[in-house]
């Protein structure tokens, strides 16, 4: 190996003499040097920038000029180099950055991809394969200094495979890297949840505000697994006819269950009121028919009552009467919240929505508003009431057999909402997208074929 | 000392004052609703009412002298501590029936309609 110029040692950093190749051009040599601190460089400290690697690319020795072997275009830029100052380094080098010769590039390339494949190993393998096939066709035709077969395409090919090479290990080194923290980021999730479901069963009513809906949706969900229970229980003692004393317990354990929700949503409604009233808890079935934060108690009593029967006239006239009471307490309640809104609307509009009020305006408006969003929370607890209360009178009414059918119609009712939910959100979409994207398709088929596959499902 | 004592009379004699004003105006009338102008669950109330046929007898304790004192008693009735408003407060036959909660539930289950004809507020 030739001994590189002094000047070129000192100019690339830290690497011995011995290690530069030199039975190659002296150029390509260079080239290749540059290459290699690069090599060196990504295989142990990562990613250098493109700037470092520009410039050790192109330096050049000061010998440039010598030989006419190399492809045209080079060869007279190194000769308009040779013939202004042969003997400055810099100009040459600066002329080289700018012109940036594919020639030595290409040259170096194989040789750094050779290097490259030693010591960072994450070559793709097609490129590998490409390099050491150029590497060959380099060494027969580099062995000798005059008569150089390469050509320019390959050369071009060569150095765009570099480039490409380089590029796609770094961006899998990214992917690594963000896939490693993600999966930091995953365990220590898991272990948050589990710590928070440990938890949740003591945070019951001492949430932080961003904290309470998700304690009451875990609650509603236990809620909800118990009623599962509850029904299969009612369904059971109706079949095997159990005895009513037996049946009275289950019946007690339903309407208990019930009051309970009460309960839950009370406490949950104190510290996020919206969060219960618009029913972000519940299915989107649920929440259409969603009355004050939950069912409409008449509502209910209609669609339960036909499948009750045989009913006693007293039984009929109790439950019509309960219907009735149940509107008008409904309608009462409906008109309040009413007049709730009207005022809110009127506060939070204030009196100056066009021109911009002034800031305290503002503010004391806002400060009103919320002041009356408290009241919003007693609107939701009387609605809650009218449905306990409602549910006790059924009770009453009822003989246990039929308070057992009625909770059970119930349960029924609601969790074929909580179905109807679920299959309207499972609905295929096709045949809305079909409608739509046929003129589309067939369009993109005549002048895009690589998209064709995107629609093949449909 | 005498001050404080003074002071503390003085409350007595306010709360004195509110429980005589409240039981006055309730036996005034079949159906009395002690309210607050502004408050939207007294409208509800209200409206409840009309609804039923019934005309009640409405107190608004904001617009009465001796509002306050009226509304701490009421309070003390309920028996409840908490900041949420006191009102409404409906009294029926003279006797209390209590805050919109009660009010509903004795609708729901029955036993509001009796009482309204009973004390004479509802025929038929």
């Amino acid at each position: 190996m030739k001994a590189r110029d002094q000047g070129e040692g000192d100019r690339n950093t830290g690497l011995p003499n011995q290690l530069m190749a030199t039975n190659f051009f002296d150029q390509e040599g260079a080239a290749y040097f540059g290459e290699l601190e690069e090599a060196l460089m990504h295989g142990v400290a990562g990613i250098t920038s493109e700037q470092e690697e520009t410039s050790f690319c192109t330096s050049r020795p000061p010998t440039l000029e010598i030989f006419p072997s190399w492809p045209i275009r080079f060869q007279q830029a190194s000769k308009t180099e040779g013939s202004t100052d042969s003997g400055s380094v810099q100009n040459t080098i600066s002329q080289m950055n700018s012109e940036e010769s594919p020639g030595s590039r290409k040259a170096s390339s194989e040789l750094s991809g050779k290097q490259k494949e030693e010591m960072a190993s994450d070559a793709p393998q097609t490129n590998q394969k490409l390099k050491t096939q150029e590497k060959r066709r380099l060494v027969g035709s580099t062995s000798d200094k005059d008569g150089k077969e390469l050509d320019p395409k390959t050369l071009k090919r060569l150095s765009q495979n570099r480039e490409a090479a380089k590029k796609s290990r770094l961006r899998k080194k990214a992917y690594i890297q963000q896939l490693e923290s993600s999966r930091i980021k995953l365990t220590q999730l898991e272990q948050d949840l589990q710590r928070a479901r440990a938890q949740g069963i003591f945070l019951g009513g001492c949430g932080t505000d961003g904290n309470v809906s998700s304690v009451f949706d875990m609650e509603y969900s236990r809620w909800l697994d118990e009623g599962c229970k509850n029904t299969m229980e009612l369904r059971q003692g109706l079949e095997v006819h159990l005895p009513d004393a037996d049946l009275r317990v289950i019946v007690d354990k339903c309407l208990t269950h019930y009051d309970e929700l009460s309960q839950l949503k009370a406490t949950a409604a104190k510290s996020d009121v919206f969060h219960i009233i618009t029913g972000m808890w519940a299915t989107p079935a649920e929440r259409c028919f969603l009355w004050m934060g939950g069912f409409k108690p008449s509502e209910l009593l209609r669609v339960i009552m036909p499948q009750l029967d045989p009913l006693t006239e007293q039984q009929l006239v109790g439950l019509y009467n309960l219907q009735q009471s149940s509107q008008q307490a409904e309608e009462a309640l409906y008109q309040g919240l009413e007049q709730f809104q009207h005022s809110l609307a009127n506060s939070v509009a204030g009196d100056s929505l066009i021109e911009s009020a002034n800031v305290g305006n503002y503010m004391g408006h806002m400060a009103l508003a919320i002041g009356k969003l408290a009241n919003l929370e007693g609107f939701v607890r009387q609605a809650d009431n009218l449905r306990q209360q409602s549910l006790h009178q059924m009770h009453r009414i009822l003989t246990i057999r039929q308070a057992a059918r009625c909770f059970l119609a119930i349960d029924e009712y609601h969790s074929r909402l909580r179905a109807l939910s679920s299959l309207w959100a499972s609905r295929p979409r096709e045949n809305l997208m079909n409608e739509s994207a046929v003129p589309v398709t067939t369009e993109l088929q005549i002048v895009q074929q690589p998209v064709d596959g995107h629609f093949s499902g449909f | 000392m005498q001050y404080q004592a003074a002071v503390a009379w003085g409350y007595m004699a306010a709360a004195m004052e509110g429980l005589n004003r409240v039981e006055r105006l309730a036996s005034e009338s079949a159906v009395v609703v002690f309210s607050v102008s502004t408050c939207c669950m007294c409208h509800a109330v209200k409206r409840l009412f009309c609804g039923m046929g019934v005309s009640p007898a409405v107190v608004e304790l904001d617009h009465e002298p001796h509002g306050d004192d009226m509304a701490r008693a009421l309070a003390r009735l309920l028996g409840c501590h908490g900041p949420s408003a006191v009102v409404p407060v409906v009294f029926i036959g003279g006797k209390l029936v209590g805050a919109m909660d009660r009010v509903m539930a004795a609708h729901i289950n029955g036993s509001l309609v009796p009482l309204l004809k009973q004390a004479g507020a509802l025929w038929l």
